[in-house]
């Protein structure tokens, strides 16, 4: 897991946790978990919300750390404004990533789903030394990778149709490397999860 | 900016009295003023005689109409300037008039009266262009050095800076003018043109209390006000809109009169100082001068001297007696570029509807 | 005001200031404190971003300042987007925060075009006229281009092929200067570009018109800041031309009149 500390948000969102999982061998079960816990009433329910309080992305589509980066902070930005679309600030990361506004789709497509293998999970909130890792560990069963390989797992094929990048002039022009393609593509995610609350 | 050594005036003091006579006609008002330019540099304005044609609420003046008026009003107007300036024709150097740009009838029977004069008391013509006018006498009368112009009236819309003996437009209207603007929605809604349109705007605007949302329309350093004119104009046939101000039985949800001069004077006046910033920032200066009818409106004199007071600058602005359509600032542009040698022959004191202000030759500024 | 944005200008450095914005150095994203995977490229404070700031105006209603303000920062970062998917080399958006007036964008490091043909400083020009021509241009030490390893007609070249671009995506930028395009360092991790800059003027346009007069504020920018720049300028409408294929006639004769009458219009009192 890495933490990475902004000094000039307000502390209770101030640290912002992420951790990559490989080979995940229990996503049914997650997925399940968290639809549970939406629906527990209680204490019971406090405790399994607090236990899956994490917003878990497929790690396929992120293509770069700045990609998921940009998400997390346009959410603490939306959260600090007191201005969430979705419940709470991991939800939003997720309705963050989506390039439409439909919350059912977002989720489904970014987030947990039965096959998924590998997960970026992430957790904002305020510092909370290394019993966040454990919590994470808790709930995912699979091997923990550096965020440096994330670009590894890309799946472009399925990165492009989500984005909608086949049609770009941008992706078109003739002479592109893959990794030019793939650099140029990773830009205009960036810039449209950026800029998502005020696209038209 | 760079510290430029500030070049010296081509204009030479005179070596004795000038006097001129300026006459304006270009719009609804027929002006005559006599300014004197003494040896020692000392400007005097003599007299500045005014009449308005005023048409009824509802209605703008025609072309036609408004020449007639000049006419009846030429000599009445001309006398009265003359008796206060306790002078005759025969102590004028020149006769200014305004060659444009303005509506063509009205135009015309100014100049008619100002040729009939020239050959009358054998005194030199000087054409004069109405906005170099403004902006002259905008200047002596504020005493600002070089400023950034914002020429605003019924019939213009201009951000003007002075370059290499013009007066270069920076920024201005694409469509209508912004007194046009004012005017004609005073019009939809019945306001007394007495003592015009715009003012009685204004002094609505004041009981306005809601914004309403209007299109912003500035490009780069230009602006388009027709867009807003018709939205505006949209409001008056809205279900909330209340002619006559709010029933008793009304909620907060009304739209009034006041309401709509509010925010046709905020949004529109808004786009006009932010273009005047672009272009203080474009040529590095802090100074604003606001001239022409709409001028002399409180609001946007205010706003204006907010934005010049946030840059470290100030705004200058005259009152209604210059800022509005006056004989006296075409005396006085007249007169300057008399000095420097500039007379308009007989054969070529014609009109013209259309004349830009950077199309005239400034030969007194450095 | 204390939102995470103005926290974040407050730690930014000033870098230039205009009539509606000031614009500022900042660094959003944080390395990671376990000190792990350094990204490449990161400076201990992690990348650098561009913040451009509209400034609430005073003068202005505060509820129209609110909603222009946002809508401006709207309209940006929408002409920027559009740019990047049609292939123009444009700064990315990094960070939105309309309500806050601040827009983040990619930080390019690079040299301005009017840096690179000698044109000074940015702030010092934009005197209008009687600006003694540039008496210091004998004595200049070394030529900057030298460093990006291109010509001035590279440079033309590239300008006008990234215009050609914006055009064909039917987007006009509105203040096409040599301040606001940046070349690229060669050693930058995308390479030598020439990147378009402030898109704050921009809008949405079919119209051969409005292109033309974009390409002809380009002309005046240059003939006010670029001494014989005739055929530097020629050299942008080629490479323009080639770019535009069959929709280059319709600008280019738009263009002759736009340069006849000026920018302006006749108009009538």
């Amino acid at each position: 897991m890495e933490t990475f500390h902004y000094a000039h948000l307000p502390d209770n969102l101030a640290h912002v946790h992420l951790a990559l999982f490989h080979d995940v061998s229990n996503a049914a079960q997650i997925r399940q978990r968290i639809v549970r816990a939406s629906q527990l009433e209680g204490p019971d329910g406090d405790k399994e919300r607090e236990a899956v309080n994490f917003a878990f992305v497929d790690a396929r589509l992120i293509t770069s750390l700045l990609h998921l980066q940009t998400a997390v902070y346009q959410a603490i930005l939306a959260a600090v404004r007191g201005a969430l679309r979705t419940k709470t600030v991991h939800s939003e990361i997720i309705w963050a990533l989506s390039p439409n506004n439909n919350i059912t789709e977002a989720i489904r497509r970014f987030g947990v789903s039965d096959t998924t293998q590998s997960l970026l999970v992430a957790r904002v909130g305020p510092s909370g030394g290394t019993s966040i890792e454990g919590h994470m560990k808790a709930v995912v069963t699979g091997n923990v990778l550096p965020l440096a390989d994330l670009p590894k797992l890309t799946d472009w094929a399925i990165v492009k149709k989500y984005y909608k990048l086949n049609a770009d002039p941008a992706l078109k022009a003739p002479g592109l490397s893959q990794d030019q393609q793939q650099l140029i593509a990773n830009d205009i995610i960036v810039s449209t999860v950026a800029m998502k609350s005020v696209a038209s | 900016m760079p510290a430029r050594v500030r070049k010296r005036s081509p204009l030479k003091l005179p070596e004795r009295p000038y006097i001129a006579l300026g006459l304006e006609g270009s719009a609804n008002k027929l002006g005559a003023g006599i300014i004197r330019h003494d040896p020692d540099g000392a400007t005097t304005v003599m007299s500045n005689v005014r009449h308005t044609y005023i048409t009824p609420p509802g209605e703008g003046f025609l072309p036609r109409d408004t020449a007639q008026h000049h006419r009846d009003w030429a000599l009445t107007v001309i006398n009265d300037a003359l008796n206060k300036a306790e002078i005759s024709l025969h102590d004028l150097d020149c006769i200014c008039y305004t060659k444009g740009p303005g509506m063509g009838a009205p135009l015309v029977s100014v100049a008619l009266v100002a040729r009939t004069l020239s050959l009358l008391y054998n005194k030199p013509l000087v054409g004069v262009n109405h906005c170099v006018g403004h902006i002259e006498m905008g200047r002596q009368i504020t005493g600002a050095q070089n400023p950034v112009v914002l020429y605003v009236s019924g019939g213009n819309t201009q951000v003007i800076a002075y370059s290499q003996q013009c007066y270069r437009i920076f920024g201005e209207t694409l469509d209508i003018a912004v007194g046009n603007c004012l005017d004609r929605f005073a019009r939809v809604i019945n306001l007394s043109n007495d003592p015009s349109p715009g003012y009685n705007i204004e002094q609505e605007a004041k009981k306005g209390k809601r914004l309403l949302p209007l299109p912003y329309a500035t490009k780069g350093m230009d602006v388009s006000l027709s867009g807003i004119l018709t939205s505006t104009e949209a409001y008056t046939t809205d279900k909330r809109f209340r002619s006559n101000g709010p029933s008793d039985d009304d909620g907060e949800d009304v739209i009034t009169p006041q309401d709509l001069c509010f925010s046709l004077q905020e949004t529109v006046f808004a786009m006009l100082v932010e273009i005047t910033e672009r272009a203080m920032a474009h040529i590095g200066s802090k100074e604003v001068l606001i001239v022409g009818g709409v001028g002399c409106n409180e609001r946007l004199q205010e706003m204006m001297g907010v934005m010049a007071k946030e840059r470290g600058g100030q705004v200058f602005a005259t009152d209604e007696r210059f800022c509005i359509d006056n004989g006296i600032m075409i005396a006085q542009a007249g007169l300057l570029s008399f000095r420097m040698g500039f007379q308009t022959p007989l054969s070529k004191s014609t009109c013209t509807q259309r004349f830009r202000t950077d199309e005239v030759h400034v030969a007194w500024r450095a | 005001m204390d939102s995470p944005t103005s926290r974040l200008l407050a730690t930014a450095t000033l870098i230039s200031q205009g009539a509606e914005a000031k614009v500022y150095k900042a660094y959003l994203h944080p390395i990671n404190e376990n000190g792990s995977s350094v990204q490449p490229h990161s400076t201990e404070r992690g990348e650098p971003i561009l913040l451009k700031h509209r400034f609430h105006k005073q003068y202005r209603h505060p509820a129209l300042d609110t909603t222009l303000t946002k809508a401006r920062v709207a309209g940006e970062a929408r002409a920027i987007i559009k740019c990047i998917r049609y292939g123009v080399n444009v700064p990315g958006v990094r960070m939105v925060d309309a309500p806050a007036g601040v827009l983040g964008l990619e930080w390019i490091d690079g040299k301005s075009v009017r840096f690179l043909l000698g044109g000074g400083a940015e702030g010092v020009e934009e005197v209008v006229g009687e600006s003694e021509e540039n008496e210091d241009e004998e004595f200049i030490e070394e030529d900057p281009l030298r460093e990006y390893g291109i010509s001035q007609d590279d440079i033309m070249r590239m300008i006008g092929s990234e215009i050609a671009k914006i055009h064909k995506a039917d987007i006009v930028h509105g203040d096409l200067t040599t301040s606001n395009m940046i070349a690229r360092h060669p050693t930058s991790p995308k390479g030598l570009q020439l990147v378009l800059i402030d898109f704050g003027l921009a809008y949405t346009s079919t119209l051969a018109e409005d292109k033309a007069v974009d390409l002809y504020v380009l002309e005046r920018a240059f003939a006010s800041t670029h001494p014989a720049s005739e055929p530097l300028f020629a050299s942008v409408l080629n490479a323009y031309a080639e770019n535009m294929g069959k929709d280059w006639l319709a600008v280019s004769k738009k263009l002759t009149d736009v340069r006849l009458r000026g920018r302006k219009r006749s108009m009538v009192g």
